[in-house]
């Protein structure tokens, strides 16, 4: 799409903010304007970045899943990650990329809980790959002008 | 949502004041109070019964059909109540009504503390910036006063569920667990691991027993360009427990609005740390303080997991739910991430 989606949206958040909320009233108008600016202007930046984000997030964690075959795990828990670590993106739409990553988090949270208990050298370093993991993920969510 | 009218509320504050005469409610505006209930200032004009010309300003407090946080309104209004008056600067409530029939919902009103700001972004420009150190004082020693308060002596016992010192710490994680169970719609890894680690390394049992704010954190008192504070607000969540709970989700990172190390916008940690021991006469062991932040990180998640929920759901529309989700999940993740090493 051209102009940008980007930059359109980059746009009206600018306008909502700075020129609509303003001048609108009554002010529960003005905050419920200046609040669309603000959605528009986080769109913006999710736009361009979203499924890079997701595609990549997806695969660092199969990878993690790849790696887990080396630890000791419960039966199904140990199948569930091996399925799970064969998929592949083949879909890019935003909404299949999410309802991948919504699954492979889901059971990254049962690999955590049962890696973070173990006390051996693969354990241990499994463990702080999905801690880096975990980080690399806040990483690639952050939006601008969040408070942290 | 169903409007309210001025007529309405008129015809309601009339049957709480039988010795008034030509009473009149104007200037209705809903304003931004809070996303747990719909919030409303209005103007109350009556002749007393001396005949003399009242006017009031006043703020209309009212459940929403669907709201961030489920909480008890009598239970917000006994804490108003009970504080008024004290070292601890709240407005007057007047009426609470638990019967929806005058307004179509449960409501309370009080009186508006007019002239005064309330919004934390405000605070990174003058008048208020350099106002920052003294506001940030006043801001935890008031939170000392209230952890500093008799529950019992305020009247608080008889509204609040009882919990004891050893107990407040699973209460409320099982609550907040509860609502991520209930509410998450996505999974949350960073959050589930954080609460594995608090099971696992329980604080100690609370010093004592105090009034727990449950919502203190700058954007929920008004203050002033000279620095003072006149108002605490959103007592929708307050609760007995223990009183590092309050100190813990003030210092979150998540407030740090001007995206530095300033708590609440306003102070460093440990210098906000010694200004509530110092009111309170408390003390703030630091690893039962660090169980307590990385709780309010639990907490945090549950709120913007139950706004994003609600908005999906359709329960409201109300553009305040997805912004909470879209703008807090990630900071409060890193926030949680910080607390446990792993940033």
């Amino acid at each position: 799409m051209k102009p940008d989606p980007e930059a359109v949206l980059g746009h009206l958040a600018g306008l909502m903010l700075q020129t609509i909320a303003p001048q609108a009233q009554p002010a529960y108008l003005a905050g419920t304007i200046g609040m669309a600016g603000i959605l528009l202007a986080s769109l913006a930046q999710e736009w361009d970045r979203a499924a890079d984000r997701l595609v990549e997030e997806n695969r660092a964690i199969r990878d993690l899943f790849r790696q887990a075959e080396a630890v000791a795990l419960d039966g199904p828990l140990a199948g569930e990650l091996r399925a799970l670590a064969g998929g592949e993106e083949e879909d890019l739409r935003v909404s299949t990329l999410e309802a991948a990553n919504t699954g492979l988090r889901a059971a990254l949270i049962a690999l955590h809980a049962a890696v973070e208990t173990q006390d051996d050298a693969t354990s241990r370093a499994l463990n702080a790959a999905i801690w880096a993991e975990l980080s690399a993920s806040t990483r690639r969510r952050t939006l601008a002008n969040a408070p942290f | 949502m169903t409007e309210l009218s001025e007529d309405r509320i008129a015809a309601y504050i009339a049957t709480r004041l039988p010795d008034a005469r030509e009473v009149a409610v104007d200037q209705l505006a809903r304003i931004s109070g809070g996303a747990s209930r719909e919030t409303y200032r209005l103007r109350l004009r009556y002749r007393d019964a001396a005949g003399e010309a009242v006017e009031r300003r006043l703020i209309l407090r009212r459940d929403p059909p669907a709201s961030l946080i489920e909480t008890e309104r009598h239970i917000e209004f006994a804490a108003y109540r009970a504080f008024h008056g004290t070292a601890v600067p709240v407005p007057q409530m007047l009426w609470l009504e638990q019967d929806p029939a005058p307004l179509d919902y449960p409501f309370f009103i009080g009186e508006e503390l007019v002239g005064f700001e309330a919004s934390p972004t405000a605070l990174l420009a003058e008048p208020y910036l350099s106002k920052r150190e003294q506001l940030g004082r006043r801001k935890w020693t008031i939170l000392g006063e209230i952890s500093r308060a008799d529950p019992q002596a305020l009247g608080l016992t008889a509204v609040m569920d009882p919990v004891a010192p050893e107990a407040c710490w699973r209460r409320e994680l099982d609550y907040w667990e509860g609502v991520l169970d209930e509410d998450e719609v996505t999974p949350q890894p960073i959050i589930r691991a954080a609460i594995r680690w608090l099971r696992a390394n329980p604080p100690p049992p609370a010093q004592k027993i105090s009034v727990v704010h449950g919502d203190f954190r700058t954007g929920n008192f008004l203050y002033d360009a000279a620095g003072e504070i006149h108002g605490i607000l959103d007592w929708e969540m307050a609760h007995l427990g223990d009183p590092l709970e309050d100190l813990g989700w003030g210092l979150n990172r998540i407030w740090c609005w001007g995206q530095d190390d300033l708590r609440g916008g306003l102070l460093p940690r440990d210098a906000a740390i010694a200004v509530w021991e110092a009111a309170s006469g408390l003390k703030a062991d630091p690893a039962a303080l660090h169980w307590w932040e990385l709780f309010n990180c639990v907490k945090g998640q549950g709120i913007w997991v139950s706004s994003a929920k609600a908005w999906a759901d359709g329960e409201t529309r109300d553009l305040i739910m997805i912004v909470s989700a879209w703008r807090m999940f990630n900071p409060q993740d890193r926030a949680a991430l910080e607390l446990m090493g792993q940033l």
